[in-house]
């Protein structure tokens, strides 16, 4: 941090968290005091990491070492020469790269850099970090290696956390993300599930489960009523699993359930998150979705009831599990049909019990069912969601032999991430190679795991080969060129630009499935073969619609219909890599190191006060924010409901998985306008929701005086 | 308990429908949106980071949350429910039933800390250890002393005090070890605790102003010195419990600080000018910034629930909104 001046006499004898905590408090002038930040950052380097990191001569010597002592694999080395490595490192740490915010340097050193294994001293440098990610996920490819790290380091392309922390340590959790696995009705299916979910979160990231096919509370067990104990029991056994289970400590094992509106426990299921809840049934850590059918939405139109269906009647009537019925389709049929037992409630009180529950809880996350799967270009039924509730993929069940072991192996989900930062890649002005780039990387991830301890996730990957690219730092990005979030030009911005990846990601796929000769599992009954998928764009013009974004696209290619006539050809004749391309994670922790703004929602706050497990409270300012384009950082509370959904549905319609999306609340409203959220989400086309957000401002006359978050 | 607490001697049924002081609503809608029960925080979340603390840490930790729980068990069994007789309307003693109730919570939630890090014999310890210290003691016997006196505006400068001022001690040091990313869910926990007093203080303050209203010069300075007086005989002792508490880590000169900041809020709560100068009120920033007790902290589902779900008011959708 060389560039950045002494600290002046007023801050002399300041601790960095004393430092950053500044940003949260009025500088004498009544403005935010954005420089303490950097020597904030500076001073951590100072007192802190130089100290305390391990020093080595040259490159080299520390290579060795690491290798010799079991810090990195000596595969991911073996596969280069010693020459290109060197040139490598050296390459990167030209470069000059700096932590722009004191939360982007701690972050790293605290989670991601490679410590000494009493996790006392530093090992790695954040080039040395990057070097060793882009070595390990290229595989000998020393032209794709090169390119990683000029993506990584020039911050266009960010891997996501697992990938980011372990590849290329000899002692690490695996690089993928996030995993969905099916539950179906039988204890041996339900022991697997808490099984895989031990093996997995020791692994890495977070694990969901869909709970819809499991019978209900009092259904019968073996023909005698009143027997099953429904939904509840299980999701403690989840819950207990996951805090049991973490990744060599480097983060908690994290879950969630998914459960169908129209299951009959719905209400114990959502009540597990009340305030007042008895603690047998509480449910503290585990997270919450809902499956929500069109028919749901208009029941509660015409304010009638909602029929819930037992699971275990609906199997034995139609042959499949619940989840592979679309309610919609079959409401009516199964509500004439006297051998489905059925409960009933009213559809509006339903969705208000929802928005009770979001406002104590923040959950339950929701995905629209039948929205979700009509822009399914894939063979097969989505059931469920992941953690984020940006992952939405087809999965088929498994079955079990008695001593658990598979008897046929079904299809579960697996999916690894990476984000690109939307400001620094229109920077770079090349979409195509930064996109091309990304998602190399990230099918280098998905060719390079192998969960063997549960098989469906195997077998779902080899066969799927399924991605999620990602974007973060959209609010960062248009607030730096004036443009306010969800304005015209914010929504023509995003629209053109995830038209743009798209096409980008497309291509990418294309090629790799042409140069391997390989497609991934059942892509020729995919809408890609048919074309059908892209009709869209090759029927219609997509071009920018104000002159504002025109201009942000100049030097920047935009796909025509005929470059889609093309790729179209292409991906019907040589197939596509990967079933699934993209989703748009809610990005915490890499968009600190990336200097971005969170996915591509707003600001949650113009100085975000940021609790991680690890690291405690820490401020962090918007990138790019200062004293004088501070207005067109207006944070999500400010922005409301419309604007935010209006980027997210411009988004959506070239995503093919889902995309985050948080919706934020002031604590004057009432449940009505969460669901007044829900039902214009729902309309727009949106896939899931996350999390409600809720902001309580201080009762005036209690606020600290002079503080920037409390500030209206 | 040497005497009875005097009860409110007519008691007439609250009618909210005929409001006297707008504040009194506002004060009770605040609380009972921000009700939580300590369940809500995944506390155990927090042992990995309690193994890290040093023998003396995990010491003053335990002894200053056992203070802690002295003084919201005071102020829940004989505080609050002392200032009901001296209620100017019907709707602040409403108030102060909750006031009461959330005390006991806070204390309850202290003991799910311990149970959740400590053994039971070193929570023994802790409380024998509370009922041992002077200083600690000396404070709660000084307040004590007030809530069973005769003056009903000097109950509320006592109570005051105590809400704004002498637990702050106390919080201190959950706010230090999260801002050093220690005990963060722990942290979370006081946060609510923090959100509750602040306005607990505030409003007691308030309705102490209100009753000064209309008072002789005379009787007001009466009170101010009175206030002062207090404030300098609870600020000595809470020095010196401060030194025995925090040497031993090396914190007693922020702590100090600390105080003094508190004490000035707790005397502008009454409506008295700051009795410390900027100069000593420089707490550190990271303690100040983790104080603020707005919701608008951000997290996700591998770092807690932090502090800022409400409670919500439930409304029917109409007809109108499902037009589509």
């Amino acid at each position: 941090m060389s560039e950045t001046k002494e600290l002046p006499a007023n801050m002399q004898g300041l601790s960095y968290n004393d430092l950053n905590a500044m940003l949260n408090l009025y500088g004498p002038d009544g403005k935010i005091q954005f420089e303490v930040d950097r020597y904030a950052a500076r001073q951590y380097f100072l007192d802190h990491v130089n100290n305390n990191t391990v020093f080595f001569h040259d490159l080299d010597e520390k290579l060795e070492y690491l290798v010799k002592h079991e810090y990195y694999e000596r595969e991911t080395l073996d596969q280069y020469s010693m020459n290109f490595i060197r040139d490598l490192f050296k390459r990167a740490f030209a470069k000059k790269f700096r932590f722009e915010t004191f939360l982007g340097a701690f972050k790293f050193y605290t989670s991601y850099t490679l410590k000494t294994f009493d996790g006392k001293r530093y090992l790695e440098r954040y080039e040395d970090r990057v070097c060793m990610v882009a070595l390990h996920l290229a595989r000998g490819d020393e032209q794709l290696a090169t390119s990683l790290v000029d993506e990584i380091i020039g911050g266009r392309f960010q891997p996501a956390t697992p990938t980011f922390l372990n590849a290329g340590k000899a002692q690490r959790g695996e690089l993928v993300s996030c995993f969905l696995l099916r539950i179906e009705d039988n204890m041996e299916s339900i022991a697997r599930a808490v099984n895989s979910s031990l093996q997995l979160s020791k692994r890495g990231g977070g694990v969901a489960l869909s709970l819809t096919n499991l019978r209900e509370h009092g259904a019968p067990i073996k023909q005698i009523e009143n027997q099953s104990s429904g939904v509840i029991p299980v999701m403690k056994l989840l819950e207990d699993s996951f805090s049991y289970a973490n990744q060599l400590g480097a983060r908690q094992g994290a879950g969630a359930v998914y459960l169908n509106a129209h299951h009959p426990d719905i209400h114990r299921f959502l009540d597990t998150k009340r305030e007042n809840a008895d603690e047998k049934i509480r449910i503290k850590t585990l997270s919450l979705g809902v499956v929500i059918p069109d028919i749901t939405f208009e029941l509660a139109r015409k304010n009638e009831d909602m029929y819930l269906f037992s699971p275990y009647d609906v199997q034995r009537v139609y042959g499949v599990p619940f989840s592979e019925i679309s309610v919609t389709e079959k409401y009516e049929e199964m509500v004439d049909d006297s051998r489905i037992k059925k409960t009933k409630i009213s559809a509006r009180e339903f969705f208000q019990t929802l928005a009770e529950i979001q406002f104590e809880s923040g959950y339950p996350y929701i995905m629209f069912e039948d929205t979700v799967n009509r822009e399914n270009p894939i063979e097969g039924r989505i059931t469920m969601s992941n953690l984020c509730s940006e992952i939405l993929q087809v999965s088929s069940a498994s079955e079990f032999a008695d001593d658990l072991s598979y008897s046929k192996v079904g299809k579960d989900i697996s999916c690894n991430l990476g984000s690109m930062n939307i400001a620094k890649a229109m920077d770079g002005k090349d979409l195509e190679g930064s996109v091309d780039i990304a998602i190399r990387a990230l099918s280098a991830v998905s060719d390079m795991s192998y969960i063997g301890s549960v098989p469906s996730i195997a077998d779902g990957n080899k066969k799927s080969h399924a991605i999620g690219l990602g974007q973060m730092n959209l609010h960062g990005f248009l607030a730096r060129e004036h443009i306010y979030y969800g304005s015209e030009e914010g929504i023509d911005f995003t629209n053109i630009y995830f038209y743009t990846i798209l096409f980008h990601a497309l291509t990418a796929s294309n090629k790799i499935a042409k140069e391997r000769g390989e497609t991934f599992d059942n892509f020729e009954n995919s809408k890609y073969a048919s074309g059908e998928f892209f009709d869209k764009y090759t029927t219609q013009q997509w071009v920018p619609a104000t002159a504002r974004v025109s201009e942000l696209f100049d030097g920047i290619h935009i796909p025509t219909q005929e470059d889609w006539n093309a790729l179209k050809d292409s991906v019907m004749k040589y197939g596509i890599y990967n079933q699934n391309l993209q989703a748009v994670p809610p990005t915490g922790s890499i968009s600190y190191i990336n200097n971005s703004t969170s996915s591509i929602h707003p600001v949650a706050a113009k100085i975000e006060i940021r609790k991680e497990g690890k690291i405690g409270r820490v401020y962090y300012p918007a990138p790019y924010m200062n004293n004088e384009n501070i207005d067109f950082y207006e944070d999500a509370y400010e922005i409301g409901y419309e604007k935010i959904i209006d980027t997210y549905a411009a988004a959506t319609q070239h995503v093919d998985q889902g995309l985050s999306l948080t919706l934020f609340f002031k604590d004057t409203v009432t449940t009505r306008d969460i669901n007044k959220a829900q039902i214009y989400a729902w309309r727009k086309g949106i896939k899931s929701l996350y999390y409600i957000r809720l902001r309580q401002l201080a009762l005036e006359g209690t606020e600290v005086e002079g503080c920037v978050s409390c500030a209206l | 308990m040497t005497e009875k607490i005097k009860l409110a001697n007519k008691v007439e049924a609250i009618n909210w429908n005929r409001i006297q002081d707008d504040k009194d609503v506002e004060v009770w809608n605040r609380l009972v949106n921000n009700f939580w029960l300590p369940e809500k925080i995944p506390l155990s979340n927090d042992i990995p980071s309690w193994g890290t603390l040093t023998e003396a840490e995990k010491l003053l930790t335990m002894r200053v949350f056992t203070g802690l729980t002295l003084l919201d068990t005071l102020q829940g069994t004989v505080g609050a429910v002392s200032l009901i007789p001296d209620a100017l309307t019907p709707h602040e003693e409403a108030v102060y039933t909750n006031i009461a109730f959330m005390e006991s919570v806070h204390a309850k939630s202290y003991s799910s800390i311990f149970s959740t890090l400590a053994s039971t014999k070193e929570i023994d310890e802790a409380f024998r250890w509370s009922t041992e210290n002077v200083n600690l003691q000396k404070k709660a016997q000084i307040i004590e002393s007030y809530y069973h006196g005769e003056d009903p505006l000097k109950r509320k400068i006592a109570s005051t005090l105590l809400e704004s001022f002498l637990f702050y001690s106390g919080f201190y040091l959950p706010m230090h070890w999260s801002s050093h990313a220690k005990l963060t869910n722990t942290a979370d926990l006081i946060r609510l605790i923090i959100r509750d007093e602040a306005v607990h203080g505030y409003y007691i303050g308030y309705k102490f102003q209100k009753g000064l209203e209309g008072a002789s010069e005379e009787r007001k300075q009466e009170l101010k010195d009175y206030t002062f007086e207090l404030m300098y005989e609870l600020y000595e002792n809470e020095v010196q419990y401060t030194h025995d508490l925090y040497d031993p880590v090396g914190l007693s000169e922020d702590v100090k600080k600390f105080l003094h900041y508190n004490a000035n809020k707790a005397l502008m709560n009454l409506g008295y000018e700051a009795m410390f100068p900027a100069t000593v009120t420089d707490v550190s920033p990271a303690i100040l910034a983790a104080l603020s007790p707005n919701a608008d902290e951000n997290h996700d589902f591998f770092s807690g629930s932090g502090s800022s779900y409400v409670i919500g008011k439930a409304v029917n959708t109409e007809d109108e909104d499902w037009d589509f």
